[in-house]
């Protein structure tokens, strides 16, 4: 997809990866830009981290090939791949001062003395722990730990960084302020990175593409704008934001147009980008952001009733459950004066119908 | 270290009592004697120090002291440089092979010591099994005198206390988060750098406590020295049987265990301060 235009610092060609019976990844392939910033996104136990360690070399594939900046690294021990690896438990040196940690891939790279002082001070200074060179690990907060475990990997510049779940254990404010340092040494520093994460909003935050993982597949991938808007499966669907599903069968008209029959109507939608043939089961996805209240009966609206409003600050949520006992959700700006819409009031939820979406149904199971 | 005394929640009165029976056996089998050692030692007919002025003018016990710090150190030595390795392995395997290995390990143990002794001549005495093949192969003419001497005495002590050196190692290495070796490793460091600046200096206090250990056990040795030593390698607890038996001066005796017992305490307090921060608790996994 993207990694057309500029040449590829990872390509993955069928790669699988078995523990016994366990298919922890099927045959998949991926391929990342230069200077791109990817995000492995996905359930617990989809495959983020066997993929992320198949690539730093910590597992061997059960079959397909690892390229790494256009080279077979499929069999490459893990320190002949010159990659950079944040861990979430950051993983560092208990035994080294917060400067011998940093100093230690410039070591190994035998850098001199003078340079190893330079370039570790560089690195504090980038991530402006400057002052705690000489602690500890263990006299760190967590947030500060992770940042020297970043400043030790960008010491080296490596091409490529993997980064797994690495904010996992800061808390919310900590975990958006670090998000966004991220950001910033990915954009000043070039370097390609892949990251894992199974939190939805950091990786709309963060990524050029997300590549969403399911079951040791991956199931869609593409921009954030792509994965929100454009969903492929119920699964992306549901997976990243949230989202009303009716289910129902297709039918397409003489001039091609589409609709869905479901137990609530039957609505007009736009063609779906992978054919569903007429008469075959599918579901019509509308963003909550989508839909609004009205008392109008236009042709694409459910009638229903409040069962209960939320405020969340900006937004107002809806929960409106429909005649045939299935709920929805709308979503609207919450504005001054808004009508007030309260428990138990008829309403109808309306929506654009060229906001639907229609998406194969959800395979069995 | 880390884990909290639940006994704090204890009255005063129920922790009395719990110690009671423990602190009534000590007192018996070892604050008694002991106390019955130093008053013999400094008592004999008047009260006087006369005879740890005498010990410390004896060229015997000086001999047998340093003989004996000698062998302890020795042995200790060997034994960290046999056992290491075999701690490293043994950390390396899956679990129940681990501890499959740990059982031969302990295996020393479940022999006595005399008829590990006796053994060992076996093997390695002038008609054992080594100098028989060395005569085999050189026509007659090689024959390595390793039982009966200073090479004897370390053979059969290290016997005995490799599986606390590889325990107490092992302890440390099992302890040791094996994210930090990958982590090394994609920073591209190879297997010897990860050893000397990460295995090796996390592993210390398993080490440490290992040699503390060994050194302790190795002092106070008796029955090895005196079966697979030769004349000159006499230690402390010989000499001890020696006054005691020999020469019937229990005085002398009395005053040789009270001195082994001063010197094995500053060294063990001496190791102690050289491990500095890390506790004998955090030495263990
Ligand atoms: N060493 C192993 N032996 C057997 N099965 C494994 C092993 N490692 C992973 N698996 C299995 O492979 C699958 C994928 O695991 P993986 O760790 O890649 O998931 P993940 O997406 O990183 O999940 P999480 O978000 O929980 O970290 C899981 O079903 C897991 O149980
Ligand atoms: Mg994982």
């Amino acid at each position: 997809m993207t990694a057309s235009s500029t040449p590829a610092m990872v390509e993955l060609q069928g790669v699988a990866k078995r523990y016994g019976e366990v298919n922890a990844l099927h045959r998949v392939d991926l391929s990342i830009a230069k200077g791109e910033f990817v995000t492995l996104l996905g359930p617990s136990g989809s495959g983020k981290t066997t993929l992320l360690n198949l690539i730093a070399g910590m597992i061997t594939p059960s079959s397909g090939r690892i390229v790494i900046d256009g080279r077979d690294a499929t069999t490459l021990p893990t320190n002949k791949r010159g990659l950079g690896m944040v861990f979430q438990n950051y993983a560092l040196m208990p035994h080294m001062t917060v400067f011998e940690n940093i100093a230690f891939p410039l070591e190994v790279r035998r850098l001199s003395k003078a340079e190893i002082q330079r370039k570790v001070g560089e690195a504090l200074e980038l991530i402006q722990l400057g002052h705690v060179a000489n602690r500890k690990p263990r006299e760190l907060s967590g947030g500060q730990q992770q940042r020297i475990s970043l400043a030790r990997c960008i010491v080296y510049n490596p091409a490529l960084i993997l980064m797994d779940e690495p904010l996992g254990a800061l808390d919310k404010k900590l975990r958006e302020q670090m998000q966004l340092e991220i950001k910033r040494l990915h954009a000043e520093l070039g370097i390609t990175m892949l990251y894992v994460t199974h939190d939805q909003d950091e990786a709309l935050t963060m990524s050029d593409r997300i590549v969403l993982m399911n079951g040791g597949r991956i199931e869609q991938q593409g921009t954030p704008d792509t994965l929100y808007f454009r969903p492929e499966t119920v699964f992306s669907a549901e997976f990243i934001g949230s989202s009303n599903l009716i289910p129902g069968t297709v039918e397409i008209g003489a001039d091609g147009s589409h609709a869905l029959n479901t137990a609530l109507g039957r609505f007009d939608a736009p063609a779906p980008e992978r054919a569903i043939k007429a008469g075959e089961p599918a579901v019509l996805l509308v963003r909550p952001e989508n839909m609004t209240l009205t008392d109008a009966a236009t042709p694409a609206s459910v009638a229903g009733h409040i069962e209960d409003s939320i405020l969340l600050g900006g937004v107002v949520r809806h929960f409106v459950r429909c005649a045939d006992g299935s709920s929805l959700i709308i979503q609207e700006l919450n504005q001054p004066g808004r009508s007030g819409a309260h428990r138990g009031d008829a309403v109808r939820a309306a929506w654009q119908p060229q906001h639907g979406r229609l998406l194969p149904p959800a395979p069995a199971g | 270290m880390a884990q909290s005394s639940s006994a704090s929640d204890l009255s005063p009165w129920t922790a009395l009592l719990l110690l009671a029976p423990l602190t009534a056996v000590m007192l018996l089998i070892l604050i008694y004697p002991l106390g019955l050692t130093v008053w013999t030692s400094l008592y004999n007919g008047r009260f006087s120090f006369d005879a740890y002025v005498e010990l410390a003018s004896s060229t015997l016990f000086l001999r047998v002291l340093r003989n004996t710090f000698e062998i302890a150190i020795g042995g200790t030595l060997v034994s960290l440089i046999v056992g290491y390795p075999v701690a490293l392995h043994l950390a390396a395997q899956p679990p129940r092979r681990r501890t499959a290995y740990l059982i031969m390990v302990m295996l020393p143990f479940w022999t006595s010591i005399l008829v590990k002794s006796f053994a060992l001549v076996a093997v390695f005495g002038n008609q054992g099994l080594i100098n028989q093949f060395l005569g085999f192969v050189s026509g007659g003419t090689l024959n390595v005198p390793m039982m009966f001497n200073r090479v004897g005495v370390i053979l059969g002590m290290i016997n005995f206390l490799l599986p606390f050196m590889i325990l107490s190692i092992l302890g440390s290495l099992l302890a040791l988060d094996r994210r930090l070796i990958l982590a090394a490793e994609t920073m591209g460091a190879g297997p010897l750098r990860i050893f000397w600046k990460i295995t090796l200096p996390l592993s210390l206090p398993g080490v440490l406590a290992g040699v503390l250990i060994n050194v302790t056990l190795s002092i106070g040795m008796y029955i090895t020295p005196a079966l697979l030593g030769g004349r000159q390698d006499m230690m402390v607890a010989n000499l001890v049987d020696f006054y005691t038996r020999q020469t019937l001066d229990w005085t002398a005796a009395s005053a040789t265990a009270v001195a082994l017992l001063i010197l094995s305490g500053l060294l063990v307090a001496l190791l102690g301060k050289v491990r500095g921060s890390a506790g004998l608790a955090g030495a263990g996994a």
